[in-house]
């Protein structure tokens, strides 16, 4: 008898297994949409170093014009430079997605804390309220406040876009709070006299931002889309007033007249910019979901 | 010669509504006093209202019914606690059972220990919040390399100690260490107990010690009170109340302790406390300050006449 006859029994075939490369500080990171988004941004920041003209300036000599050398991305209808109008424009868009996030998440927090750490009833209330809130199309609440609040500019456009975003962060923020206010770290912060908003940043806050950073950022993309949904609709920000939103306002004659880049750069600058937005807060997203685990 | 009061509990009684019918009482017509200096023993089985006792006196609940009174104010008055706030909420402290939940696990112990300072704007006598929080933790013992580390990356016993120095952070005059050291280990439950007496005896603070381990309430306290379901069974000096219990449930607690002498360990009698009429009578002082809980007619509650 050969050893070949014998096998030995439950001992399982160890495949011996490659030892893989070491990762790369850049795998599983979203470097693309970093860098993407870092450089549309920086470009909006020093907006008049990249300027190649005037973007308020209407050259009626040359409107409507292809891409070419002189004017990179073309003209406009009304004869502005597509090229420094992008980079002009897209610090309002940014500006209004930014600001109406900061106005939003503050709203959302305080509202959230307060929800959860109130007692039965004012919770019940106040969320009752919030999910009354939520079911109204928010497009509908914008236009409704933009028209109490008059005529358009940024601040009032933030503003109206930030009073009604705020709810789903609200949401989630008060069933965090909930969770934590009964935990003795912030009874003890309690019983050396901690206000309520001591206790809101210096507890609460740290424990809740990482599972709102995901929405907080899927608020800025939303508060862009807001913006130039009312610009294109023609309630946001007027045409003189360069914004992305009210660049593509401008499509509707663009359309008729064939001159596609009119429509297709601001509208491939904002998709690109809403894409990167999108990725970043996937990789937030699913990152936290693997930190928490570890804390 | 009598000592001065520093906490004059009357009639405490604390109810915790489950439904709107199911009613716990989890106090029940409790008191005592606490005098300036001594530790005062709080024991009892889980459940008994221990804990729910020291929560009222940090008022981290509202009691139903009662009144007490820290230094002549009556801390259960709104309008009353109002008025002494800053000086009820720094004169007292707490200290949790659970040192893990009691810290913050995004906080550094830096900014734990001087978390209550900041409140309240001290200006920390040692200069700056950080030297103030390197002194509370040499003075508990831990070394001052564990000022930049959370909470998670210390043991359970360093945990504790620095919730011990975030509670003297403030130099308290009345401390309640609810349970703090049901979660440690043997060793380092001696350890800390021994930071107690060691801080007592430099500070004389003022003390109440919650605890479930008797032995430990032996060494430790003065006066030790027994808790059973929400009531104040006896009351007593701690050497009185272990040489003489009088009332049956103190008896059978007593009857529990494991003796380290296998002899007469093997001769050690569980009793068994029944608490029949448990819950009729008075607490009545037998002799000087020991005081149990007896039936009108005479004899101690739970006891067959």
């Amino acid at each position: 008898m050969t050893d070949a006859a014998f096998e030995l029994v439950g001992q399982r075939a160890v495949q011996e297994e490659k030892i893989s490369a070491k990762k790369k500080w850049y795998q599983e990171k979203p470097v693309l949409s970093i860098g993407i988004l870092s450089i549309i941004l920086l470009g909006c920041l020093f907006a008049e170093l990249l300027m190649t003209k005037d973007p308020t300036y209407m050259d009626l000599v040359n409107y409507n014009k292809a891409p070419d050398r002189e004017f990179l991305f073309g003209t406009d209808t009304m004869g502005r430079d597509i090229f420094s109008m992008m980079w002009y424009g897209g610090r309002l868009s940014l500006l209004i997605g930014a600001l109406s996030t900061i106005i939003s998440t503050m709203i959302a927090i305080v509202v959230g804390a307060l929800s959860g750490a109130a007692p039965q009833w004012l919770d019940s209330l106040i969320m009752r309220f919030t999910e009354i809130f939520l079911s109204i199309p928010s497009l509908l609440l914008v236009i409704l406040l933009q028209a109490i609040m008059g005529n358009a500019n940024v601040i009032s456009l933030s503003v109206v876009i930030g009073l009604t975003s705020w709810t789903s962060i609200a949401k989630v923020v008060r069933t965090e709070v909930r969770q934590i206010r009964n935990s003795e770290y912030v009874i003890a912060s309690r019983c050396m006299g901690g206000s309520f908003f001591h206790i809101l940043w210096k507890h609460l806050a740290p424990n809740f931002i990482s599972s709102i950073m995901f929405m907080v950022i899927m608020n800025v993309r939303n508060a862009i889309i807001s913006e130039s949904t009312l610009s294109f609709m023609g309630i946001g920000l007027p045409l003189e007033i360069i914004s992305w939103g009210s660049m593509l306002s401008l499509s509707e004659k663009a359309l008729m007249t064939g001159s596609w880049w009119i429509i297709l750069i601001p509208g491939l600058f904002l998709v690109t910019t809403l894409l990167c937005l999108t990725n970043v807060g996937n990789y937030l997203r699913k990152n936290v979901n693997r930190k928490e685990s570890n804390l | 010669m009598r000592k001065e009061i520093l906490v004059d509990v009357k009639n405490l009684t604390h109810q915790f509504h489950l439904t709107k019918k199911a009613v716990i009482r989890a106090v029940d017509d409790v008191s005592f006093q606490i005098f300036k200096g001594e530790i005062f023993g709080l024991v009892g089985e889980s459940g008994s209202g221990k804990s729910t006792v020291a929560r009222c006196l940090m008022n981290i609940y509202e009691p139903s019914a009662g009144s007490i009174q820290y230094r002549g104010i009556d801390i259960c008055d709104k309008r009353e606690f109002q008025k002494n706030k800053q000086m009820l909420q720094t004169r007292r402290q707490i200290i949790f059972q659970d040192s893990t939940s009691s810290l913050n696990q995004r906080m550094k112990v830096a900014d734990i220990i001087s978390e209550p300072m900041k409140i309240h704007h001290i200006t920390p006598p040692r200069g700056s919040y950080r030297k103030e929080a390197e002194f509370q933790m040499k003075y508990v013992g831990l070394d001052e390399s564990f000022l930049d580390r959370y909470p998670s990356e210390m043991s359970g016993g360093q945990r504790q100690r620095v919730a011990i120095a975030r509670a003297l952070s403030m130099e308290p005059e009345f401390l309640v260490a609810d349970e703090p050291i049901a979660s440690l280990d043997v060793s380092i439950q001696a350890q800390v107990i021994n930071l107690f007496r060691h801080l007592q005896q430099e500070h004389g603070f003022t003390f109440l010690f919650i605890a479930h381990d008797l032995a430990m309430v032996e060494y430790l306290c003065d006066r030790v009170g027994v808790m059973y379901h929400g009531r104040m069974v006896e009351l007593a000096p701690a050497k009185e109340l272990f040489s003489n219990p009088l009332h049956g449930y103190t008896k059978t607690l007593l009857s529990a302790i494991p003796i380290p002498d296998p002899v007469r360990e093997r001769k050690r009698k569980l009793l068994v406390y029944d608490g029949a009429d448990f819950g009729k009578g008075e607490l009545k002082e037998v002799s000087p300050d020991h005081f149990v809980l007896q039936r009108s007619e005479g004899g101690y509650t739970g006891e067959k006449a």
